[in-house]
């Protein structure tokens, strides 16, 4: 009898001993939130921010990419394929040249005379200036239309960043990516030497769920970069 | 079955030949029923129950409410990781260590990565050593994931014997832990962060840099916020009234049982087996540190005995007071300066075979790698501590209650990823 007490006072004071714990958080933040009506880098009090270099959705610049296949080849689950086409010895694309970024939004594609590092304060030419995002054969066209030279001089100034681009001697036919078999392992985007392969620390790198499975495969291939018909007398000089 | 036909009756009964004569017994397979117990029922537990810890299905032979027999079924989570690393290059082998043990990946990335390193450095030609701000950074990450393994273990612990509260809190630190692996390695659960000769460099962290002093400044204060919960949490739960009485003194693994059934980690150390590989074979930087591994005793006031459930709860509660100690002593030392990968040009093992064992969360964790000299490996075999575990539970559960079954499951504290592979 007296241990039957004894042991309803234990259960009693025991359990009244880890209320304890759970009432001194009535008084302290609530660290949960509504997920999808709220997020929680949203929140003032609970501030979260998806941190530089989360492994979200991969994305591809393919004005950038040179069809390296590294990728590809180090992907342990297959999740990228590319189809490059390569073309005939002595053909490429387009040379290696710089994008000089401006502050208002614009970009040229050309080489830059002389030192590719620009001092600020001085202008700076840009030679074989080419169309927004044209390789060399749209270049041409650019040229014919007209419009203006392909020369130009520029006031450092203005300029935000410049960027290297490389020799491109692929047609790229085909980058997909099919995101419903990537395992976020972030190899792909250590291994690749343009740095163009990345993946997106952002909010729309991280939410985008879909219902239809077909439409986590992602296509980078930009037919109109390249021209069309140019595109298509590529693949069949390849 | 009516009630009132004795055993010996029922057996000749259903063993009996078929009487109509067309049947011959060299042509047709004859149904044999043994059943050896009056009232045995089978119950299948799993393997979509909660308290499986991922995909376990026990079937369960029970005569009312005490358990025969408890068989284990597994292979709900096979992935093939063995046979997907013969077709694999070894860097990229690691993200699907990641996907064996998922609540402690960084301690299964290591295990992987320490196995090819030692494999590694039989080829006399190409002499390499890991950096000093590596092993670091390993030892430090690993631990505070340690922590995070057994916080995950002490709150669905709680979970399962009907506890709720822990299991709020423990995600709630845990989430505290996720979200610092998130600002090293870019991933939340499967961090592919600790490569072959050192750690992955996709987020740098400069040496002497202010991210760093940030990194580390934010590891102390979780350490700070982090240390007093520990008492708190025995408070809630260890001493508890009703959770001591449903684990004190169940399933009582003695230490030869232990050892025969090859348990390791808290399940070993929770037998009163005083052995851990970080102390007694220390592996990285080890030696350095100065802690503790806890070993279970009786405690009377109680009613624990060693090797019982409670037993090897508590020993994870104590452990992640150790582990604290240890990233701490990191803290005091500070970082060394230096690269966080070794000069290696390609990853290519001189023919050989290598067994390597470290201690992961749930036990000793072991990788054994034949190389034929390729950038592939011909053979891994992981070794994994929860398969081990698991196996002592068709024993340990023999003649207890259907409800004692939920509390060994929750002490030996299996990942059922882990187990399967």
């Amino acid at each position: 009898m007296q241990k039957y007490i004894r042991n309803i006072y234990r259960g009693v004071w025991t359990v009244l001993v880890g209320m304890r714990v759970t009432i001194r958080q009535f008084f302290e933040p609530e660290v949960t939130h509504q997920y999808p009506y709220e997020h929680d880098y949203e929140k003032k009090r609970n501030v979260r921010e998806i941190p530089k270099g989360y492994r979200g959705q991969l994305y591809n610049r393919i004005e950038d990419c040179i069809g390296c296949k590294k990728c590809e080849m180090i992907c342990p689950v297959d999740c990228i394929m590319i189809t490059g086409t390569k073309l005939p010895k002595g053909e490429q694309l387009w040379d290696s040249m710089n994008v000089v970024h401006f502050k208002d939004g614009r970009e040229v594609i050309g080489i830059i005379e002389g030192s590719e590092k620009v001092k600020p304060g001085e202008s700076f030419t840009v030679t074989n200036i080419t169309s927004r995002q044209g390789p060399q054969v749209v270049a041409d066209r650019f040229e014919a239309s007209g419009a203006t030279s392909r020369t130009q001089t520029f006031s450092s100034d203005e300029v935000s960043r410049i960027v290297t681009r490389n020799k491109v001697v692929f047609y790229l036919g085909q980058f997909d990516i099919d995101m419903s078999l990537c395992m976020y392992c972030g190899l792909c985007t250590e291994v690749c030497p343009t740095e163009c392969l990345t993946m997106k620390d952002s909010l729309e790198g991280v939410e985008y769920s879909t219902f239809d499975r077909t439409e986590l495969i992602f296509r980078f291939d930009k037919q109109e970069m390249y021209g069309k018909d140019e595109a298509e007398d590529a693949a069949a000089a390849g | 079955m009516s009630i009132g036909i004795s055993r010996r009756e029922r057996d000749t009964m259903e063993t009996a030949q078929p009487v109509d004569g067309t049947a011959s017994p060299d042509t047709e397979s004859k149904i044999i029923e043994l059943k050896p117990f009056a009232d045995e029922m089978v119950v299948n537990m799993g393997p979509q129950h909660p308290s499986t810890h991922g995909v376990l299905r026990l079937e369960l032979k029970l005569e009312g409410e005490v358990v025969r027999e408890a068989i284990p079924h597994i292979g709900y989570l096979h992935r093939c990781f063995e046979k997907h690393s013969e077709n694999l290059s070894y860097p990229q082998i690691i993200p699907f260590t990641d996907r064996m043990d998922y609540v402690a990946a960084m301690n299964q990335n290591w295990g992987f990565c320490l196995a090819v390193e030692k494999l590694l450095e039989a080829d006399e030609k190409r002499k390499f050593a890991v950096p000093a701000r590596a092993e670091y950074l390993r030892v430090l990450i690993c631990e505070l994931n340690r922590i995070a393994s057994h916080l995950l273990s002490f709150g669905t612990y709680g979970m399962d014997l009907g506890a709720f509260t822990p299991f709020l809190y423990a995600f709630r630190d845990r989430e505290r832990l996720l979200l610092l692996f998130e600002k090293v390695c870019g991933a939340r659960l499967t961090y592919n962060y600790i490569r072959i000769g050192g750690v992955s460099e996709i987020i740098p962290i400069e040496p002497g840099s202010v991210a760093e002093q940030h990194f580390l400044d934010e590891i102390e204060s979780f350490l700070d916020y982090f240390e007093p919960l520990i008492d708190e949490y025995n408070e809630l739960l260890t001493k508890n009234s009703i959770f001591s009485e449903r684990t004190t003194g169940v399933a009582i693994m003695s230490a030869e049982m232990a050892l025969s059934y090859g348990a390791t980690g808290p399940n070993l150390r929770g037998s009163g087996v005083d052995w851990d590989l970080r102390r007694d074979e220390p592996y990285s930087i080890y030696d350095r540190f100065d802690f503790d591994v806890p070993v279970a005793r009786d405690v009377p006031e109680l009613g624990a005995v060693v090797g019982d459930c409670w037993s090897r709860y508590k020993i994870r509660m104590d452990e992640m007071k150790e582990s604290v100690r240890i990233v701490r002593q990191i803290l005091a030392e500070g970082l060394p300066a230096g690269p966080v990968m070794a000069d290696l040009k390609a990853v290519r093992p001189p023919k050989g075979e290598i067994y390597f064992r470290s201690e992961a969360p749930r036990g000793e964790l072991g990788f054994y790698i034949i190389s034929d000299g390729t950038p592939k490996p011909v053979r891994v075999k992981g070794r994994s501590p929860c398969f081990s575990a698991l196996s002592a539970l068709q024993e340990l559960s023999r003649g207890l209650m259907v409800a004692d079954i939920i509390a060994i499951i929750g002490s030996i504290d299996i990942v059922m990823g882990e187990v399967d592979r």
